[in-house]
C-alpha cells in the first residue's frame, strides 16, 4: 500500500507541519495555473499515478513549464502518461501542478526499518536530487534511533555533522526534519522517502526545507494508516476484484492471504501456511493461478466462503485441485477439508461437474476424519483423485500435483469430462 | 542499556551465548492469554512434555481458574503482578495475544519482572510500530525476543518446549535427539525440516522458529554465534525466505545447509503469507542465494542432479533437497549420521482413485498403509457404512426440502415438486427416505413393503381409528390414533434384522444389492431367531410369492430363503429394506441410522393408509374389495392409495392425477406448520439419541400440525366450485364441449362477489372472504400474475390432451375479476384452485350421482393432502433424526411476547 506524488503527500504532511511545495491537483482551472506560475515563475507538472512508481524523471515523465500555454501543454502529456518500472506497469489519472521552489541545495531524506541495526533508520544526504545509489557511502548518514523516543533534534545534527554538510542547512532540518516521525510512527508508515528537500532563502536569506516530493508505504498490519482518511480507491488498483473478494472476508481468525500468479494457470492450489506458500509457489510457477495462505486455524463458514469464492473465479479452468499444507499446528484438517468439499459440492450443483482431478497433501488435527470427507466427496462427483499424508514429502507431492496437471494438459482432461459427459 | 550480560560483540543486545541455554529444564514460564483458543490447545502439550515449565498464566478476569494439562493444572491470574505476588517467579513470557493487544503484553512482561531474560511472540500480523518499540524496549533491559510469528523454540536434548505448537500434538515423536540445529522463517516447516531429517538418519538439538516479519528478533547473525558455543551441534539447517539482510551478517563457524525460497516473490508487489518476504531489492531470494553460496565458497546450488557442496555447507531451494545436501557436507566434514535413516522420500498416497482412467506409470500409485495411528483410523473408516452427518441446530432448517423464494417451489432432496408430479408414489417413498425416486426394482420391493401393512383386520389400531372417525374427528385425528398404537416395540424385530443385515452384508463386501452372483457364505448370522422360525409364517410367504410374482431381485432375500427354517416376516421386510438402501448406503448418500429405520416406514405407511378407511373395508384377506393377493402380487401402491382414498376403481387419467397431486403435496419447505410439528417431535424425544427418537409419535406430531386451514383447506376450493357449478347441468368435467358458458358463469359470480364486498365495505367490516383459488402473496404485482406452479400443470394436462372444466373456469374466473374493475391486476389462479380442480374432476360424477355425500369430499380433500404431506414429513423427520441437536425446535424466552 503505496503512495506517491504530492497530490496527497502535501496533505500529510501538513499533518505534522512540515512546510511543502504549493501543490495543484488536476481539476485545477486555468486561472489558477496562471496564479501558480506567477507567485513561483517555475512550476513543475507530474502524472499522478497510485501506488509506489519510481524513476518518473529518468523516464521523461516531468514537465517544468513558466507559462500557461505550455503548462496545459504538459498537461496533455503526462495526464494519462503510462510508465513501466520493475515488473509493474503503471497508467497515471491526472496530474499536479507544483511550485517551483529556488534553492540552492537539495536534501535527500527517508525514514524506514533497517534490518541491519533492526531499529527505524534514518537516511539523510545533503547531496539530494540524484539517484542514492549512486552516491558514495561517506556522502550518505544512515542513522539507526530509538523509537521509544523518536528522531531527536540531535540526531539529525549529529548527522549533518558528520557528512560536513553546509552550514547554513543545519538550523532548518535540525528544526523541522524530526516532525517527520511523528507521520511515520503515529500513522502507520513502513518507509516515507522526500527527495528532494529544497531550502526556500526569505527576504533575509533564513532557509525553511520545503518538500518538493513524496513517498511512503503503509503497514497492512497496522490500522493507524486509517487515521488520515484517506480515499478508498487509491488502494484499490493493488488488488484484483477476485482478491477483494477475498480480502473482505480478512480477520485475524485465520489468514486470507491471496495473490493471482497467473489467470491463465491451470493449477488451483488452496495452501495452508506461510512455509508451504512459498514452496508451492515457487515450484509450481505459472501453472499456480494463485498463490495463497489460508491457514490459522479458519472456522468452517469462513474456509467455505473462501473456498466458494476461489472457485466460483477459477475453477472451470482447473485441471487440478491442488489442496496443500504441512502438518498443522492447530488449523481442524476435518473443519477446513468438509468446508472445501461442502463448497466444492455446492459448486458442482449450482454451476455443473467440472473436470478435475483432486490431490491432497497434509497432516495435522483430524486428519484422517478430514482426508474421508474429501474422498467421499470426490466419490460423490465422479473424480479421480490422491491424498497424501505429512510422511509423504511435500515437495514430491507438489511434484505430483504438476505432473498430473500435465497429463490433464495431454488429454486426460477430455478422458475425465466423458466421463462426467460434460465437454472438456 | 543493560549490556553488561550482552554476548557476542553485536551492535546490539544478545544474551544467549549458546543454542544449548535457550530451552533448558531449567527455564520458567508465564504464559500471557493462557486461556485462550490457540494456547489452550498447544499449552497444554508443551508443558507435559517439558516436564511442567509453565508456572502460571493470566487471562484478565479468569483468577482462579486453571489450564488442565497432562502435567497437572497450571494456575491463571488476572495479571502478571497477581502471580508474582502469588509467590510465583519465572524468566521467560510467552505472549498469546492478538495483534493488537501484543506489544502491551511485552511492557507488562518488562516493566513487572525484572527477573524476565526471554519473551516468545506467537502473534501473527503485529503492526511495524508494535514490533519496533518491543525491540527497544527489550534491549534496554537486556531481554531477547523470539518472533513475532514465530512457533518458538523446542529443545530435543532437554525435552523442552517453549512458546508455541513446534513438533505438534507429540512432540517426542517428531524430535529425536541428534547433532543438527534448525532456524526456520517459517514456523510449520521447522517441525517438517525436522521430519526430513530424520528420514537421512539426522536428529536435531535445538530448533527456533524465527518468524518472517519486517523484525525478526532472534535471526540468522546471533543464531550463528549460539551455534558456535553449543557442543551439542555439529551443524545447523537455515530454512530462509527472501527479505532482510539477517543471513548477510552471520558468521558459520560450523557446516549449514541454507534452503532459500521465494525467488518469484521479486514479481510481487504485496506480501502473501510472510510479511517480510517480500523483495525490496538487494535482499531477495536470489540475493540470499548469492550471500551463502559465498559463505560457503560453492559457486552452484546443490540439486540432486548437481550436489554441489563444501566442507562449509551447501544451498539448495527445495526444501526436499536438505537431507541429502546435509548428508553431503557431513561427510566432506568426515562426520556420519546420527543414527539409520528412517523412511524414505517417497510418495506414499493413503487414499488413491484413479477410477480406472489411462493414467501414466508415474501418477497410478499403489495406495500405502499409514505410519499408526493413522493406520487404525483409516482402517476403521471401511467399515464405516453410510454417511455419518454433523450435527447442528434444525429449527426452521432442513437437509431435505428447500424452497425457492422466487419461484415458490420446493424441492424434496433436489427434487422439484413439479418433477415429483411425474413420479409414481412408490418412487416419490424412495425420494423421501433413500434421497432419489430409484429404480423399477425398488418400486417393485416397496410395492411389496408397504402393501403388507394395509390390512389392520383385527389389529387394535383400526378399531382405534374406526373409534375416532365415528367420533367426529377429522382424518388427521383418527390417522393420529393410529399412528399412536403402533409404538417402538411392535417394529423392533424388523430393526434389528436390518442392522444385522448391513453388519454382516458390509463386512462380507457387497456392493451392489441385486448382484446375482454374490457369495454370501463370508455372512455370518449368529442369532438366527432374528431371521427364521420354526413354523411357516403366511404373512411372510405372501409377501415372498409378492416378490417372485413381480420378479423383484434381492441378495438379501435370496440370502434369507437360503437359511435354514421359515423367515419371519420381519425378515422379509428387512432383506427388502436393505435391499433398497444399499446403493445409497454404498454411495454414502443415507445414513445407517436412515436405512435401520426403514422397516419402521413402510409399515407406518401401510398402516396410516390402512387406517385411512372405515374398518369394515378391511377383511382376513382383502382390503377395500381387493384380494391382499392381488395387492402383494400385482398391483402398485399408489393405485391401491387411489381406491382406498376415493373408492373408486382407477382409469388410467384419473391416476395421473392423482399422481400429479401426490407430488405436488409432498413438501412445501420446513416452515408449513405440518413440517415443524413433525420436526418438533424429533426434538422433543432428542435425535441425539436416536434410539430414543420415537417415529410413530414423530408422525402424529406431524398430523396434529395439519387442520382445517393447513391441509384440510383443500374442501374450500371444492366447494366453492360445487357451488358455482351446481345448477349448469355438467356431466362431464372432462369434455371440452360441455356446453356451459364458462364466462357468463363468472360473471355472474363476479356480480355476486363485488356486491358482497361494497356492502361490507359499507357496513365498516373489513373482514371480508377471499375468494378460494385465487391470488397469491408472492405472484401479484404484475398486471397478469401467474402462479408458476398452475402454469406447469395447466401445461402438463393440455399435452395430454386432457381438459378440465374446473380449471378453466378459474382461468375465466381472474379475468372476469379483472374487467369488472373488482381486482386492480389479474390475479394468478393458485395451486390451492389446481388441487380442488383436480380432485373434483375425479369426484364430480360420483357425487352428482349421490354415491359421495359433501362430508365424503371434505375427507378426501383432507386425507389426499395427507398421503403425500406423511412421506414428506418422514423426509423431515428422518433429515431431522439424522442431524439435530436435543430440544433445538424450541425458541428461547427472550423472543416470545406476552400481550394483555
Amino acid at each position: 500500500m503505496q503512495i506517491t506524488g504530492m497530490l496527497h503527500g502535501a496533505r500529510l504532511l501538513q499533518l505534522v507541519g512540515f512546510p511543502t511545495a504549493e501543490v495543484l491537483g488536476p481539476d485545477a482551472n486555468d486561472d489558477e495555473i496562471k496564479g501558480l506560475i506567477e507567485r513561483h515563475k517555475q512550476v513543475f507538472i507530474k502524472p499522478v499515478f497510485r501506488g509506489g512508481v519510481g524513476k518518473k524523471g529518468k523516464a521523461g515523465l516531468l514537465g517544468r513549464v513558466s507559462d500557461l500555454k505550455s503548462a496545459l501543454k504538459e498537461k496533455e502529456r503526462l495526464y494519462f502518461a503510462e510508465h513501466q518500472h520493475g515488473n509493474q506497469y503503471a497508467k497515471a489519472n491526472g496530474v499536479t501542478f507544483e511550485g517551483g521552489v529556488p534553492s540552492e541545495h537539495e536534501i535527500y531524506f527517508s525514514l524506514t526499518d533497517s534490518t541491519e541495526y533492526r531499529a527505524p533508520t534514518m537516511t539523510l544526504t545533503h547531496h539530494g536530487g540524484m539517484d542514492i545509489e549512486e552516491l558514495d557511502n561517506t556522502q550518505i548518514a544512515r542513522v539507526p534511533f530509538n523509537p521509544l523516543t523518536g528522531l531527536k533534534a540531535f540526531i539529525v545534527a549529529n548527522a549533518l555533522s558528520e557528512l560536513n554538510a553546509p552550514k547554513e542547512i543545519i538550523s532548518p532540518l535540525v528544526q523541522h526534519l524530526p516532525n517527520l516521525w511523528d507521520l511515520f510512527h503515529d500513522y502507520g508508515m513502513t518507509t516515507l522517502e522526500l527527495n528532494p528537500i529544497r531550502l526556500r532563502a526569505d527576504k533575509r536569506g533564513r532557509l525553511t526545507p520545503v518538500a518538493c516530493d513524496f513517498k511512503c508505504g503503509f503497514d497492512r498490519d497496522d490500522p493507524r494508516w486509517q487515521r488520515l482518511d484517506l480515499p478508498a480507491h487509491l488502494f484499490a488498483a493493488d488488488t484484483s476484484p477476485f482478491e477483494q473478494e477475498i480480502n473482505q472476508l480478512r480477520t485475524y481468525q485465520g489468514q486470507s492471504d491471496v495473490y493471482i500468479i497467473n489467470d491463465k494457470g491451470t493449477i488451483l492450489a488452496p495452501t495452508f501456511g506461510g512455509g508451504a506458500n512459498s514452496l508451492v509457489t515457487q515450484m509450481l510457477g505459472d501453472d499456480a493461478i494463485i498463490s495463497s495462505d489460508f491457514g490459522g486455524n479458519p472456522p468452517y463458514e469462513k474456509m467455505k466462503s473462501v473456498a466458494s469464492i476461489c472457485f466460483k473465479h477459477w475453477l472451470k479452468q482447473s485441471n487440478v485441485l491442488f489442496i496443500i499444507g504441512g502438518k498443522s499446528n492447530n488449523t481442524d484438517i476435518f473443519e477446513t477439508f468438509r468446508a472445501m468439499a461442502d463448497a466444492l459440492r455446492e459448486h458442482f450443483g449450482q454451476y455443473g461437474p467440472s473436470p478435475l482431478y483432486v490431490v491432497v497433501g497434509r497432516g495435522g488435527p483430524n486428519l484422517v476424519r478430514g482426508m474421508a470427507v474429501l474422498r467421499d466427496t470426490c466419490e460423490a462427483l465422479g473424480l479421480p483423485y490422491a491424498s497424501f499424508g505429512f510422511d509423504s514429502a511435500m515437495s514430491e507431492v507438489v511434484d505430483y500435483a504438476r505432473k498430473v496437471d500435465a497429463w490433464m494438459k495431454a488429454g486426460g482432461r477430455a478422458q475425465i469430462a466423458a466421463r462426467l459427459n460434460v465437454n472438456a | 542499556m543493560k549490556t553488561s550480560n550482552a554476548v557476542g560483540g553485536f551492535k546490539y543486545y544478545t544474551g544467549i551465548d549458546s543454542l544449548a541455554d535457550i530451552a533448558t529444564r531449567s527455564v520458567r514460564v508465564c504464559v500471557l492469554n493462557i486461556l485462550g483458543g490457540e494456547s489452550s490447545d498447544v499449552t497444554p502439550v508443551g508443558h507435559a512434555w517439558s516436564g511442567g515449565n509453565v508456572v502460571f498464566g493470566t487471562s484478565p478476569g479468569r483468577r482462579g481458574q486453571v489450564l488442565d494439562t497432562p502435567a497437572g493444572p497450571i494456575p491463571v491470574y488476572n495479571n502478571v503482578r497477581e502471580g508474582l505476588e502469588a509467590g510465583h517467579r519465572f524468566n521467560c513470557g510467552v505472549v498469546y495475544l492478538p495483534p493488537s493487544a501484543a506489544d502491551d503484553g511485552v511492557v507488562e512482561l518488562v516493566r513487572v519482572n525484572p527477573d524476565l531474560n526471554k519473551i516468545f511472540i506467537p502473534t501473527e500480523k503485529m503492526s511495524v510500530h508494535d514490533a519496533r518499540e518491543i525491540r527497544a524496549l527489550a534491549q534496554l533491559n537486556g531481554i531477547d525476543i523470539f518472533g513475532g510469528n514465530s512457533l518458538g523454540v523446542a529443545d530435543a536434548w532437554n525435552q523442552v518446549r517453549i512458546g508455541g505448537a513446534l513438533g505438534g500434538d507429540s512432540p517426542g515423536d517428531t524430535l529425536k535427539k541428534g547433532s543438527i540445529a534448525v532456524l526456520s522463517n517459517s514456523g510449520g516447516f521447522t517441525t517438517t525440516i525436522a521430519q526430513y531429517l530424520r528420514m537421512a538418519g539426522w536428529g536435531t538439538t535445538t530448533l527456533i522458529s524465527s518468524g518472517k516479519d519486517v523484525y525478526i528478533h532472534y535471526a540468522a547473525p546471533e543464531f550463528a554465534h549460539a551455534l558456535a558455543n553449543d557442543d551439542r551441534s555439529k551443524a545447523a539447517v537455515l530454512y530462509c525466505e527472501p527479505g532482510g539482510y539477517y543471513e548477510r551478517d552471520a558468521n558459520f563457524t560450523k557446516p549449514v545447509v541454507a534452503c532459500v525460497v521465494g525467488r518469484w516473490k521479486s514479481k510481487l508487489t504485496r506480501a502473501v503469507g510472510h510479511a517480510g518476504a517480500m523483495a525490496g531489492g538487494a535482499d531477495d531470494a536470489a540475493s540470499k542465494e548469492r550471500w551463502f553460496m559465498e559463505k560457503f565458497g560453492v559457486d552452484a546450488l546443490f540439486t540432486p542432479q548437481n550436489p554441489v557442496v563444501s566442507k562449509k555447507g551447501a544451498v539448495v531451494v527445495n526444501i526436499a533437497d536438505i537431507p541429502a545436501a546435509l548428508t553431503a557436507v557431513m561427510r566432506a566434514n568426515g562426520v556420519q549420521p546420527d543414527f539409520a535413516p528412517e523412511g524414505t522420500m517417497e510418495l506414499k498416497p493413503w487414499f488413491i482413485s484413479t477410477r480406472g482412467l489411462q493414467l501414466p506409470k508415474e501418477l497410478d500409485l499403489a495406495p500405502v498403509e499409514a505410519p499408526e495411528p493413522y493406520r487404525e483410523q483409516i482402517a476403521a473408516l471401511k467399515q464405516q457404512v453410510g454417511t455419518v452427518l454433523p450435527r447442528q441446530t434444525m429449527k426452521d432448517t432442513s437437509g431435505a426440502s428447500q424452497m425457492d423464494a422466487k419461484t415458490q417451489l420446493t424441492s424434496l432432496h433436489g427434487v422439484s415438486m413439479l418433477d415429483a408430479a411425474q413420479y409414481p408414489l412408490e418412487a416419490n417413498v424412495s425420494l423421501a427416505l433413500l434421497h432419489e425416486p430409484g429404480g423399477v426394482n425398488d418400486q417393485r420391493l416397496i410395492n411389496v413393503a408397504i402393501g403388507s401393512g394395509l390390512n389392520l383386520h383385527g389389529h387394535p389400531a383400526l378399531a382405534a381409528a374406526q373409534a375416532a372417525r365415528e367420533a367426529g374427528n377429522a382424518p388427521n385425528s383418527v390417522l393420529a390414533t393410529a399412528a399412536s398404537i403402533l409404538g417402538p416395540k411392535s417394529q423392533e424385530a424388523a430393526r434389528r434384522a436390518v442392522q444385522v443385515l448391513i453388519e454382516q452384508f458390509a463386512a462380507a463386501g457387497l456392493a451392489d444389492a441385486l448382484d446375482e452372483g454374490f457369495d454370501a457364505r463370508g455372512v455370518r448370522i449368529d442369532d438366527t431367531a432374528l431371521f427364521t422360525g420354526k413354523e411357516a409364517d403366511p404373512r411372510a410367504q405372501a409377501m415372498l410369492a409378492g416378490l417372485q410374482a413381480r420378479s423383484a431381485k434381492s441378495v438379501f432375500v435370496r440370502y434369507l430363503q437360503s437359511l435354514p427354517g421359515h423367515p419371519t416376516e420381519d425378515a422379509v421386510l428387512a432383506a427388502i429394506t436393505a435391499t433398497l438402501a444399499w446403493g445409497p448406503l454404498m454411495r454414502k448418500r443415507i445414513s445407517r441410522l436412515t436405512a435401520e429405520s426403514l422397516p419402521a416406514w413402510m409399515r407406518l405407511f401401510g398402516a396410516l393408509i390402512g387406517a385411512s378407511v372405515p374398518a369394515e373395508q378391511h377383511t382376513v384377506d382383502s382390503f377395500c374389495g381387493i384380494t391382499m393377493q392381488d395387492i402383494l402380487e400385482q398391483r402398485p401402491i399408489s393405485e391401491v392409495a387411489f381406491i382406498a382414498l376415493l373408492g373408486l376403481p382407477p382409469n388410467p387419467a384419473d391416476l395421473f392425477s392423482f399422481q400429479v397431486l401426490v407430488g405436488l403435496l409432498l413438501s412445501n419447505g420446513p416452515g408449513t406448520i405440518s413440517a415443524q410439528g413433525a420436526k418438533g417431535a424429533v426434538s422433543a424425544d432428542g435425535p441425539e439419541d436416536p434410539s430414543r427418537v420415537q417415529l410413530n409419535k414423530a408422525l402424529v406430531g406431524f398430523l396434529t400440525h395439519t387442520g382445517y386451514a393447513h391441509g384440510g383447506n383443500g374442501y374450500e376450493g371444492i366447494a366453492f366450485l360445487i357451488e358455482q357449478f351446481k345448477d349448469a347441468g355438467l356431466q362431464d368435467p372432462g369434455n371440452p364441449d360441455h356446453g356451459i358458458d364458462l364466462h357468463a358463469l363468472a360473471h355472474r359470480y363476479v356480480k355476486a362477489y363485488a356486491s358482497y364486498k361494497s356492502t361490507k365495505k359499507n357496513t365498516g367490516s373489513l373482514d371480508i372472504q377471499k375468494i378460494p383459488g385465487v391470488n397469491h402473496p408472492v405472484f401479484k404485482d404484475k398486471p397478469v400474475n401467474h402462479d408458476p406452479r398452475e402454469v406447469f400443470i395447466a401445461k402438463l394436462f393440455a399435452e395430454r390432451g386432457e381438459y378440465n372444466v374446473f380449471h378453466q373456469f378459474y382461468r375465466t374466473l381472474v379475468q372476469a375479476l379483472f374487467d369488472a374493475g373488482v381486482s386492480r391486476n389479474v390475479y394468478c389462479v393458485n395451486i390451492d384452485a389446481v388441487i380442488a380442480a383436480l380432485l373434483l374432476k375425479m369426484l364430480w360424477q360420483p357425487y352428482r350421482s349421490g354415491a359421495y355425500s359433501a362430508a365424503a369430499l371434505e375427507t378426501a380433500a383432507f386425507t389426499i393432502f395427507l398421503y403425500p404431506r406423511m412421506i414428506g414429513c418422514a423426509a423431515e423427520i428422518d433429515d431431522h433424526l439424522n442431524r439435530g441437536r436435543n430440544m433445538d425446535t424450541r425458541t428461547p424466552a427472550s423472543q416470545c411476547r406476552f400481550v394483555a
